[in-house]
């Protein structure tokens, strides 16, 4: 037991005390999804809340243009409240002689759409009147065409009006829409049980892969290793202090990406980390720390076991990638799932379990305490049998030594 | 006889240990067999208050030898009893008694001394007012005071020479074996090495020492054991060699001869 403290606390010193480990094992995971998620988050609003777009318009009518405009208060020349049209769009009024510019325009893709309507529209109108519209716009530029629909549903609007004003009443369909009112949890869970599951055991891979071929191939390559197994502890005593000391430092790396990631959210998706921790009690946090730290020593046995069948950092690294790489597939499998599978033997496999279980506790699935049961109990058992081949590889002289 | 008056400490009987050889290994030593025998029969004892040599071309089955004394490898055939313990099944045991230093044994050289010196000493489990007497002593002994806390990558190879022989001695153990002992230093630190095993065979323990210099077998050992080929081709108190009026160089060198002329056979 003494034994597993000193070299747990040894490796732990490794760490914490250089500088250089704490900023790339600790601090640098989470400033670096951070500073990554926050560009992406400002990359999409901006492609999303780009300009409203540029209309030139041909004869505008009073009546079209109220339907594109917002009204808000605002105050009229005496300082009086009064309501005046705000429009979401750059829209300016031309006349005929300028259209061919603005068509020769968008077809260069520097302006967006140009409406033509006919002089007199709303003065002409009368029974039998039909009047052409022109609606011109460049297919090929993404904000021409978002203008473009934007705009025809408009003019399919003012259509209507029009047709009233002439005919009377016109509805014979009245539409009435009703939905369940939308859920802000529901859709907040959804969302983190498909992205989630996969980040978590990337960055628990990635925390253990960035110090555990350092802690048992490393020392193999570099002969501390042989100082260690002539000391009278046991090698089970040294497989699982080394294994412990890992897993807390692979907890705290991948707890260090997490942190970027929630951090990170308001400015991906545009809401605040109070929201996101508010859908989620105590018990949740409790289930899925409890779930972490059984995954991360699965993961860290698995490193291990790799690590000392290596025989030198770089082995360990090219060996350990393919492991990487299915863990990743395998956090991915949660993004085309509806909830969490429900068969527990499902629960026995490592990996699957911790997404799979993550999942449920997401989409506060009322069996996710369950599954989170059985996932623990079958990570512990791998962990064990990942430790005692550790074990033994420790004895074998033949790993150990190997040249 | 004399020796028999003192304690066998290491009693090594019939030590086989063979290796098994890679194609890559086999096209290096230039050989067509699979396994090579590093160590061939091998039987000595080593005793209480001497210091015994085992001298030996590079490649002889030295440093072999050495480390199945000291738990690192096991023997194919055999048995070792160190301090009456087998290495069969009382491995930790045998650690606890034995000092062992190679060259083959680093240390992390990102800690320092000091610290090195505390985390060897709980897992020796000494008791930490031993151990910081013994630290006192140690560091003292060898000039380590001074860089105690200077990481052991910045510290010159004799300084580390040093470093490890005061971790290797922490638990106070009362046998030590010392593969190549003052390999790579320079002769100051040298003198300061033979001058601390001497010592420690003046104070009762069982010294057994791997070397290819034969002044080094000269000046400290009491006994020598002569291996070629992974065999012990001579084994005889120090004194005998002069005795039976040669010197230890021509003696080798006669063993040797003889040894290649069995092989070539």
């Amino acid at each position: 037991m003494n034994a597993i403290w000193t070299i747990f606390k040894k490796e732990w010193d490794r760490v914490i005390k250089d500088k250089r480990l704490v900023l790339s094992v600790m601090l640098l995971p989470g400033l670096m999804i951070f500073l990554i998620y926050s560009i992406m988050g400002n990359v999409i609003s901006d492609f999303t809340a780009q300009e409203p777009g540029q209309v030139a318009i041909v004869n505008p009518s009073a009546g079209f243009t109220a339907l594109y405009s917002t009204p808000v208060w605002g105050e009229d020349e005496n300082g009086d409240p009064v309501i005046v049209f705000e429009e979401k769009a750059d829209v300016i009024a031309i006349s005929v002689a300028e259209a061919q510019t603005y068509r020769d325009r968008i077809d260069a893709g520097d302006w967006d759409l140009l409406i033509v309507f006919p002089e007199n529209l709303e003065a002409d109108l009368a029974p039998g009147y039909q009047a052409n519209i022109e609606v011109y716009h460049n297919q090929n530029e993404t904000q021409s065409a978002t203008v473009q629909s934007r705009f025809s549903g408009y003019l399919t609007v003012y259509a209507e009006l029009l047709r009233q004003t002439v005919y009377g009443e016109t509805d014979v369909l009245m539409l009435q829409t009703d939905s369940v009112e939308y859920d802000d949890e529901k859709a907040m869970g959804m969302m983190m049980s498909t992205l989630l599951p996969m980040l978590v055991v990337m960055f628990l891979f990635s925390g253990a892969m960035s110090i555990g071929p350092e802690s048992i191939a490393g020392e193999k390559e570099r002969g501390t290793m042989a100082t260690l197994l002539i000391m009278p502890v046991k090698r089970s005593e040294i497989a699982l202090g080394k294994v412990l000391s890992l897993s807390v430092l692979a907890l705290i790396s991948a707890l260090s990406s997490f942190l970027g990631i929630i951090s990170s959210l308001p400015k991906m998706m545009g809401m605040e980390v109070s929201q996101v921790l508010a859908i989620y009690d105590f018990a949740d946090l409790a289930l899925m720390l409890v779930l972490l730290f059984s995954t991360v020593f699965v993961i860290v046995g698995l490193v291990a076991v790799v690590s000392a069948f290596s025989k030198s950092l770089k082995e360990a690294g090219t060996l350990i990638m393919p492991l990487y790489l299915i863990t990743i597939v395998i956090g991915i499998t949660s993004m085309f799932s509806e909830g969490a599978v429900s068969g527990w033997w499902f629960y026995l496999l490592p990996m699957y379990n911790t997404v799979q279980s993550l999942t449920a506790i997401l989409l506060s699935d009322s069996l996710a305490p369950w599954y989170v049961l059985i996932t623990v109990a079958a990570n512990l058992a791998v962990t064990a049998g990942l430790v005692y081949l550790l074990t033994r590889m420790f004895h074998s002289e033949k790993i150990m030594f190997a040249k | 006889m004399e020796e028999s008056n003192m304690e066998a400490k290491i009693v090594v009987t019939d030590l086989t240990k063979t290796f098994r050889l890679s194609k890559k290994q086999q096209r290096i030593e230039r050989t067509t067999e699979s396994v090579k025998v590093a160590v061939d029969h091998l039987s000595f004892e080593a005793y209480q208050g001497e210091i015994f040599g085992l001298l030996g071309p590079n490649g002889a089955g030295k440093t072999t030898t050495l480390r199945c004394i000291s738990t690192l490898i096991k023997a194919d055939s055999g048995d070792i009893y160190v301090d009456g313990h087998g290495v069969r099944n009382e491995e930790t045991e045998i650690r606890k008694r034995i000092g062992f230093l190679t060259s083959d044994l680093k240390l992390e050289e990102f800690f320092t001394p000091n610290y090195l010196f505390d985390y060897f000493a709980r897992l020796h489990s000494v008791d930490p007012e031993t151990a910081a007497a013994r630290k006192a002593d140690l560091f003292g002994k060898f000039g380590i005071d001074r860089f105690a806390e200077v990481k052991v990558g910045e510290l010159s190879t004799g300084m580390r020479q040093k470093v490890q022989i005061a971790l290797a001695l922490i638990h106070d153990p009362g046998v030590i074996v010392f593969d190549e002992p003052t390999n790579g230093l320079d002769i100051l630190t040298a003198k300061v090495v033979t001058d601390y095993l001497r010592e420690l065979r003046d104070a009762g323990k069982a010294i057994i020492i791997s070397t290819h210099i034969f002044s080094l077998v000269e000046k400290i050992c009491d006994r020598v054991g002569i291996i070629v080929n992974g065999k012990l081709k001579w084994c005889k108190p120090l004194a005998d060699v002069k005795a039976s009026g040669t010197d230890l160089e021509q003696l080798f060198f006669d063993l040797v001869a003889e040894e290649s002329r069995e092989d070539s056979r």
